[in-house]
């Protein structure tokens, strides 16, 4: 029945389920953020012919295929090469205080003998816990820590823009704090960055994974003026008269053979060790002071994930409509994958979950992209792919779901 | 004074038992009946089973560990996590447990509490409230493994509890639970200073020390203890050791 | 040799039977006639209210059977409430009837007016002999001053005390925890829930049974 019903951004027209987790084929890998554009097609999420996702293959194969022993060795080789001597740092973690960087810097410097310095894009607004954290992180986790706030008029025009254009609000975000590694690296004369795990985790190519090394690509561009933020490229923002490239600083990224013949590498500790977010809490609560979520997080079931940012259970609203995948997918597929729940528990929790509306930093959010109520359904609802969402007595249905009471199952 | 009672507090998903931090993670620790069973044989005064994650999945399914752990463990063995009808509690108490903790369902419907001490007994019914600090001296009661706050004062909550029946307190803090950094000691002195009623302190022993002062400090009369005996931080003799040379009376 | 455990629906019988079996006795439930009187040892468990237990005893018609069984000279054992019923009355609710096959009463736990006296009596605490010999009874080889497990509000008073075989003591209050009238016998506390010393006591019985 779905095949006759359009899919909007090149999604694929029939929706379908990993066996193993709970995630859909039409998850979206990376992209390059400040390429997107609107009306762009989607590479998303390979699901292999036995119907399960290259995230859940990625983890087999974490399990059963890769030496870690080895890997720690590789890393090591690799620390060894950068490691400072002089009291310097040597190494770059981009991260915001959640248990991810978190974790990562903390254990490069106090297992690894690093000297790393932390540098944070800032989130769009701080939730009370995401600050407490951050501040804790260095407080308690004994680091060093740059935190970089763009200019607020600019950031929130381009967060607007990427809302209605785009309905991916987080896509200036994104292109910033991809950014900040390397260009912070740039700056300290600090050669090597490191993130925490490969977005290849949840289903990016596998090659990805395998690569230690990030594309340089992903954070560098040869020509900063055709950069669009927003869907809106830096020059029209520019012609508009209210900015100058001088506001555009924070978002040009380094050159790409600047980046390369400085010598500068971005690596991911996900691939040296082996990765389990929920691990990367406990580390961090018992080394850093980090702190769960006081309450439920907002369309989830958990209180660990990504709580810094008032903005961020809005990304997962856009996920939700554009892609039919909420952020309970998102993480209780995570969960399944590392073996904390079962692929029934998880359908069970998405169906519990997966489409509550984040209630406790709407007004904000609206306030932050000066959009009124109507305007931000009229631009939600125009963003429903008609082979995700069906219009039934009077509310807005997922035709398809884990759990197999989507409207057409 | 009573002689004060050490509890293993064991939190359960599934066939593991596991331990999270804050009331979150699923980090699996061990078997549950072979941890009740070494607790059992090292010393320990009672047992807490707890379904850790009743709350999501509406459920609740610790029957048979119950029924297992009773043919090897001679000790009191209380059971929590998802207990929302008389039917459950019933079935829990057939199984094998003697007391039966609940939280979520006593908020949502005060009534149940007073009802099930009627049809059972109130020395059955203990009332398990999360608290979570919120300002100097001011504790909120949580629901849900910890995650959807009430509105609720705690030891307003504790007041009323008192008033429906309850015959004891499992009172766990939010904040200490799971950091091995010591008990809120404050939190238990409120609280025991406003019931009459038997309490548990439960949530954030790292070392023989925290016990001795939670003891020493407030008026608890028993201890719940989940990390420092699951990750062998301390053995049940050292904690009961230090408590004696302390001059707090337990059992031998 | 079998061991009858009464079937009331009051009170966690599975932990009774887990305790026997576990010190190599077949127990099993039963409110048979048949099977109670010719049992080689009755066991009448229970906790909660008094009257609640009465009531049950008397719908599930167990009084006559229990008097008559206990005429037989048989071991019994009363647990918690068990034990209480045994009295000829308990003062709560305005008063109720118990069996009468032991001369006494069961009275409330007294508390001093201080917050730190809490009712019900939730611990473990100390079986005293106050001189009273043990051995050939259920509490022969337990260490004097040992630990087992209480949860109660009420307590009973024989009023022969020869009939008493422990006692315990609560808030400088000493109330009898153990009793014995020729073969039958009765733990305030719970011997199945009492660790090792309770296993004891339950061998104990189930050796009284066997001779």
């Amino acid at each position: 029945m779905s095949k006759n019903l359009e899919a909007y951004y090149g999604l694929p027209k029939v929706v379908e389920f990993c066996k193993k987790c709970v995630i859909s084929n039409q998850r979206p890998s990376s992209t390059i953020e400040f390429k997107n554009e609107k009306g762009e097609h989607k590479r998303v999420i390979n699901f292999n012919v036995d119907g399960i996702c290259s995230a859940c293959v990625y983890h087999d194969e974490k399990e059963t295929g890769i030496d870690w022993n080895h890997r720690d060795s590789q890393l090591r080789t690799l620390l060894n090469k950068f490691r400072s001597n002089d009291g310097s740092y040597d190494v770059i973690v981009p991260g915001s205080g959640g248990k991810d960087s978190a974790f990562t810097a903390h254990i490069l410097k106090y297992k690894y003998g690093m000297n790393p310095l932390t540098v944070t894009w800032a989130p769009h607004l701080y939730t009370q816990i995401g600050w407490q954290n951050m501040q804790e992180w260095m407080h308690t986790g004994g680091l060093d820590n740059i935190l970089y706030t763009p200019n607020g008029i600019l950031h929130k025009e381009m967060t607007k823009n990427a809302f209605h254009n785009l309905l991916h609000p987080f896509q200036p975000f994104i292109v910033g704090q991809r950014i900040i590694g390397p260009a912070m690296a740039k700056k300290f004369g600090v050669k090597l960055v490191m993130y925490g795990e490969n977005q290849a985790e949840y289903g990016n190519s596998i090659e990805e994974n395998t690569n230690p090394i990030m594309d340089m690509d992903f954070f560098s561009s040869d020509d900063a003026l055709e950069m669009k933020f927003g869907g809106v490229s830096m020059q029209e923002y520019i012609d508009s008269g209210r900015y100058t490239k001088d506001d555009f600083a924070p978002y040009i990224p380094p050159n790409k053979e600047d980046l390369i013949n400085d010598g500068v590498e971005v690596h991911y500790l996900g691939y040296y060790l082996k990765w389990d977010p929920q691990e990367c809490y406990y580390y961090s609560v018992d080394n850093t002071g980090f702190q769960a979520n006081p309450v439920r997080t907002e369309g989830t079931y958990s209180k660990y994930s990504s709580i810094d940012d008032k903005i961020d259970p809005f990304h997962y609203l856009t996920t939700l409509v554009k892609f039919g995948i909420g952020r309970c997918t998102y993480d209780a597929a995570q969960e399944v994958r590392n073996d904390k729940i079962t692929r029934e528990e998880a359908c069970y929790l998405v169906e519990k979950y997966d489409t509550e509306f984040p209630d406790i930093y709407f007004k904000e959010f609206l306030e932050y992209i000066s959009t009124t109520v109507d305007d931000f359904w009229e631009v939600i609802n125009h963003h429903r792919s008609p082979h995700i969402w069906n219009y039934v007595d009077g509310e807005w249905r997922l035709r398809h779901t884990a759990s197999g009471t989507g409207t057409d199952d | 004074m009573n002689k004060a009672r050490v509890i293993a507090r064991v939190d359960v998903k599934n066939e593991f038992v596991i331990k999270g931090i804050h009331l979150e993670g699923l980090r699996k620790v061990g078997n549950p009946n072979q941890m009740a069973c070494h607790y059992y044989a090292e010393g320990i005064d009672e047992i807490i089973f707890m379904d850790a994650v009743a709350a999501y999945y509406d459920r609740n399914s610790l029957s048979t560990l119950i029924q297992d752990a009773c043919e090897n463990v001679f000790i009191p063995i209380t059971v929590g996590g998802g207990i929302r009808t008389i039917n459950d509690i019933k079935t829990a108490l057939k199984s094998g447990a003697d007391k039966v903790a609940i939280n979520t369902k006593a908020v949502e419907e005060p009534e149940f509490i007073h009802n099930a001490s009627k049809v059972f007994g109130s020395q059955c019914i203990v009332s398990s409230i999360e608290a979570k600090n919120i300002g100097e001296d001011e504790w909120e009661v949580y629901t849900h493994n910890g995650r959807e706050p009430t509105g609720l004062d705690v030891i307003e909550w504790v007041k009323r509890i008192e008033i429906l029946g309850a015959g004891e307190i499992l009172l766990t803090s939010i904040d200490k639970e799971g950091t091995k950094k010591g008990f809120d000691i404050k939190l238990y002195e409120m609280v025991t200073d406003n019931t009459s009623l038997p309490v548990i302190a439960s949530g954030g022993m790292g070392k023989s020390d925290d016990a001795v002062k939670v003891l020493e400090n407030s008026n608890v009369d028993a201890i719940a203890i989940a990390s420092v005996l699951h990750y062998r931080m301390e053995s049940v003799c050292d904690i009961k050791k230090a408590l004696r040379e302390n001059f707090i009376k337990v059992r031998l | 040799m079998r061991i009858a455990i009464v079937d009331y629906d009051v009170g966690n019988v599975r932990s009774i039977l887990s305790a026997f079996e576990n010190q190599g006795s077949d127990a099993f439930l039963t409110n048979k006639k048949e099977e109670i009187l010719s049992a080689d040892g009755l066991v009448l468990p229970g906790v909660g209210a008094f009257s609640h237990g009465m009531e049950n005893l008397i719908s599930f018609c167990l009084v006559d059977m229990i008097k008559e069984y206990v005429l037989l000279e048989k071991p019994f054992l009363g647990i918690c409430l068990g034990m209480q019923m045994l009295f000829d009355e308990s003062e709560e609710f305005g008063g109720a009837k118990g069996l009468g096959l032991i001369p006494g009463k069961v009275i409330k736990l007294p508390t001093k007016d201080v917050l730190n006296e809490k009712l019900p009596h939730v611990s473990w605490n100390e079986l005293n002999s106050n001189s009273v010999r043990w051995d050939q009874t259920i509490l022969e080889g337990v260490t004097d001053g040992s630990d087992v497990y209480f949860v109660h509000s009420f307590i009973a008073q024989p009023e022969n005390p020869s009939h008493v075989l422990s006692t315990t003591e609560y808030s400088g209050y000493h109330f009898c925890s153990s009793i014995k009238k020729g073969n039958i016998y009765g733990c305030q506390y719970h011997p199945e829930k009492s660790g090792d010393v309770g296993l004891n006591i339950i061998k104990n019985f189930v050796r009284i049974c066997q001779q």
